[in-house]
């Protein structure tokens, strides 16, 4: 079933054109990653699936039920965290989503139950301080927490590791991998790092359009293009090397950096071997001689330019 | 002045409830280093000197934000 | 409703821990024991500081002094206070983008200004009241029991006057931007209101009448019957801030 879809929404902002006919679904307990440049109207659409921004066009659907803006009623199936949430400072975590759980309607059993057992899993268990306080990234596990509190279908995380250090960052992927069997998670970056690291499917906007979408492992293997990295003990030799290796009709996009040289090439056993051979005609000696992985840089590179 | 000695007893709970505000804002001043305007020196005599007023105005608009 | 309930409650925690209600009650309470004590002293005041040979004659001060100082007080600074104290209370969560949150929680925005409305007056009409009462010790006090007549009208109309300024701040904290430009449209508005009062015929119909006849109405210069007109129209003028006011805050962007 989809839990969230999407139909030739358009937004613009006055004349600036944000969305431009944005269609994509996303399917149930899938962790899909929203990619796109800074700017590319990520916080625009996540704000529309919100219903916290009217659409120029189109139609949002979560869960089945129509968006409205304003009042919408669809929120009720959604865990939203904010790119930077802001709590009310003199509450401690504990009463925050106390408050968030008196809202949604939880009996109280059931928020003691809960707060307990989210503020362990993000860290903040024994934290009664209150929230102003606090540094960005507890603020963005109790913003997890919060987002969670209700058993969203849908957890909606808004650039939820762009302001954070490595360590913070780390924590809350971890906090996220944890929860990917309880919910779908719709997860806008533009950190590909993180996207591979814990993202099923994928989707990459791009000038207000979806560019590319799918599962992660399929677009990486259409994508895929090998590329060899040799390095050489012998500096001197290796313009030499580029030259020889141009002239086999498989290879591709030869750049020297230092004493190494990156190539794309099709076939890597035909081809490789007729390399290995050219090496060892000339006399060269090898130090490294790798097959790149493709990675999600290289696709997003591409399908963006 | 006697008659102001006189009516002591209902001078000292305005004095206190004065009192009352002006050392909570004190403190809050203290504890807490962001202002929407001003600085601390500022917000510490407005508070102490200003009666009742001084207290309001931080609360209400000097206070930064948490 | 239960939305309405859970954040209704906040407010008022937040309102004990961001010391409004400390800052209401204390002004309010103080206005109440300084107003009769300030006419009963006034007239020693100034024989202090008469230069000799100048003889400041004055009429003993009675009670009807001590509510001309309450509510000369309450309607000067009292009004004031309460508009720096509650002119924030919708803008600064829309600036500071608490309420994302809580929204995509399933409030509904109707909910969350009425909340507010609600916490807002009822700390109000608890300022209003206990400054009334104690007033009313103080001057029974230092002035013998006294004649109350019509002064229950007199602070129904004042407090009234109080809960209509706080919808149009709430009105005009919705139709602006920023953390002060709701201030300054609600005292925009209150000055074209208080110019209005000049002109002899609006008075009868001017919400501002509500905080400039109290002690007429304690003298017996105006009657009961000549503020119905202006208790009706601030009543309707109340609802009708509200209500757009809500209108206007289901349809801002956040």
């Amino acid at each position: 079933m989809d839990i969230l879809k999407l139909g030739h929404v358009c937004k613009s902002f006055g004349n600036l054109s944000v969305i431009d006919d944005l269609n994509f679904t996303v399917a149930e307990h899938s962790v899909f990653g929203f990619i796109g440049r800074n700017g590319a109207g990520k916080t625009t659409t996540m704000k529309m699936i919100l219903g916290f921004l009217p659409l120029c066009g189109g139609e949002i659907y979560v869960c089945g039920e129509k968006v409205v803006y304003g009042n919408t009623k669809t929120n009720r199936h959604i865990g939203y965290l904010p790119d930077i949430p802001e709590f009310y400072g003199y509450m401690s975590p504990k009463e925050y989503l106390k408050l968030c759980g008196q809202i949604t309607g939880l009996k109280p059993v059931q928020i003691q139950k809960k707060t307990k057992e989210l503020l362990s899993i993000v860290g903040l268990d024994g934290v009664n301080r209150r929230i102003k306080g606090f540094s960005r990234g507890m603020k963005q596990r109790l913003g997890i927490a919060q987002a969670l509190l209700n058993e969203p279908k849908l957890l909606i995380c808004d650039e939820p590791t762009s302001a954070l250090d490595p360590a913070g960052r780390k924590e809350i992927l971890d906090i996220l991998s944890l929860v990917r069997d309880k919910t779908t998670i719709v997860f806008s970056t533009h950190v590909l790092s993180d996207v591979e690291r814990i993202c099923d499917t994928i989707g990459i906007l791009n000038k207000g359009k979806l560019v590319l979408q799918g599962e992660l492992s399929e677009i990486k293997s259409t994508y895929r293009q090998d590329s060899v990295r040799i390095e050489l003990t012998d500096k001197e030799k290796i313009l030499t090397l580029k030259e020889k290796i141009q002239r086999i009709p498989s290879v591709s996009g030869a750049e020297i950096y230092d004493k190494s040289m990156t190539f794309n090439l099709s076939g890597v056993k035909e081809t490789g071997a007729k390399i290995l051979q050219l090496l060892a005609d000339e006399g060269m000696t090898v130090s490294k001689y790798e097959v790149l992985e493709p990675s999600l840089e290289n696709v997003f590179l591409e399908v963006v330019k | 002045m006697k008659e102001i000695i006189a009516y002591l007893p209902f001078l000292i709970p305005i004095v206190a409830v004065e009192l009352i505000l002006a050392v909570t804002a004190l403190v809050h001043v203290l504890r807490h280093e962001n202002y929407r305007f001003g600085n601390r020196v500022i917000w510490i005599i407005l508070v102490l000197f200003v009666s009742i007023i001084g207290p309001i105005l931080y609360f209400t608009v000097g206070r930064g934000d948490e | 409703m239960r939305g309405y309930i859970a954040f209704t409650r906040k407010e008022f925690t937040e309102q004990i821990r961001t010391y409004k209600t400390l800052i209401m009650l204390a002004v309010f309470v103080v206005f109440g024991m300084m107003s009769p004590l300030l006419a009963k002293l006034m007239p020693e005041f100034l024989s202090s500081m008469a230069i000799e040979g100048v003889k400041i004659t004055m009429a003993d001060p009675t009670y009807l002094d001590a509510y001309t100082q309450f509510f000369k007080n309450i309607t000067q600074m009292g009004i004031i206070v309460t508009l720096l104290v509650f002119s924030g209370c919708v803008s600064s969560e829309v600036t500071k983008g608490t309420l994302i949150n809580i929204l995509s929680k399933g409030i509904s925005r109707s909910a969350v200004i009425i909340s507010k409305y609600t916490a807002s007056v009822t700390l109000w009409t608890l300022s209003f009241a206990a400054a009334a009462a104690v007033n009313y010790g103080y001057t029974a006090y230092l002035f013998g029991s006294h004649s109350t007549h019509n002064l229950l009208l007199s602070c129904l109309c004042l407090w009234l006057f109080g809960a209509f300024v706080i919808s149009v701040t709430f009105f005009a904290s919705t139709l602006t931007k920023g953390n002060y430009g709701g201030l300054l449209v609600t005292a925009a508005i209150l000055g074209v209101l208080l110019m209005l009062n000049m002109m002899p015929e609006s008075v009868r119909y001017n919400p501002v009448s509500l905080a400039a006849n109290n002690m007429a109405l304690l003298n017996n210069t105006v009657s009961t019957a000549d503020m119905m007109a202006a208790l009706g129209v601030t009543l309707v003028s109340t609802v009708l801030c509200l209500t757009v006011a809500l209108c206007i805050f289901r349809k801002k962007i956040l």
